[in-house]
């Protein structure tokens, strides 16, 4: 099995993993499940869904050097900063 | 002589994200936007925490997920077209990026929904401080979603007129980043704005 077909395959395994975090988070919406452990819980699905796309659909996973991180610091930024926001409120 | 064809795209990718430079730096500046519009969004709700929790309750979060499958669906079917072009298969390749720009179309017709439910019970952007949010941040989005399509759709043409092929389909890679990034900013602005209280 050649690298671009082991690529997509892993890409297919990716997209479901997605859809699957995405039916959780709406969930947890729907049955009003709110608090700071909640939350933060929610928001971490969100930052992990956004390192796969950023590794496996974007392709910087498999990048050597400072390209490899953009999408990993930009999930961290806001994910840190929103997270306290929510810690404070709580 | 038999002449040696290889395909340096992936050697190249080792330290260079795919597509144009470019438009990595666009997609950097755009993220770094969202990013201070999330905080914003997050450090705001810390003095409104029980108007933005009433207000949150009135969105339809079944549109929101649906939007979410679609875009995730949407970014899937990029990432085949490029996997195509790759193959040197032009056809397959314009299919994919057309299910893909179809996904996004019925992300445009489920928000505009949304949109024209909310407008018509009067909400606007001074209803209140989650509203002026919900709208800003979501019709930002909205804007970056319709011009992803049309990057997108650009691509088809180009790729249905085979300008692209196996060893050069920098172009594909250069849609395909941006409209990976619009699909990256929903999976934060759902939960964020839908979900999270």
């Amino acid at each position: 099995m050649n690298n671009k077909v082991m690529g997509v395959r892993r890409c297919t395994w990716v997209y479901l993993v997605l859809m699957f975090f995405s039916f959780i988070t709406y969930f947890v919406g729907r049955l009003e499940l709110s608090g700071l452990t909640i939350s933060l819980f929610v928001l971490l699905l969100a930052l992990i869904k956004g390192q796969l796309v950023g590794a496996y659909f974007m392709g910087l996973g498999r990048l050597r050097g400072l390209w490899r991180w953009p999408v990993f610091i930009w999930l961290f930024i806001p994910g840190t900063l929103i997270s306290i926001a929510f810690y404070l409120s709580a | 002589m038999q002449e040696q064809v290889i395909d340096t795209s992936d050697v190249l990718h080792d330290r260079h994200p795919p597509g144009d430079l470019a438009i990595w730096i666009f997609i950097l500046a755009e993220l770094s936007v969202f990013a201070v519009f999330f905080a914003a969004y997050a450090f705001t709700r810390m003095n409104n925490v029980e108007l933005f929790n009433e207000f949150q309750q009135h969105l339809d979060r079944q549109s929101a997920l649906l939007n979410t499958l679609t875009l995730i669906t949407s970014s899937y079917f990029v990432v085949r077209a490029v996997a195509a072009i790759k193959e040197n298969n032009h056809k397959l390749c314009v299919n994919w990026l057309l299910a893909a720009i179809s996904m996004g179309f019925l992300f445009v017709v489920i928000k505009s929904a949304e949109y024209a439910h909310h407008f018509g019970e009067g909400i606007n952007l001074s209803t209140n401080t989650f509203y002026m949010f919900y709208l800003s941040l979501t019709f930002f989005h909205f804007m970056h979603v319709i011009m992803g399509m049309v990057i997108l759709g650009a691509v088809a043409i180009k790729a249905k007129n085979g300008g692209y092929s196996d060893i050069e389909h920098t172009g594909v890679e250069t849609g395909a980043s941006y409209w990976h990034m619009v699909d990256l900013v929903w999976l934060i602005l759902f939960p964020l704005v839908y979900v999270m209280r």
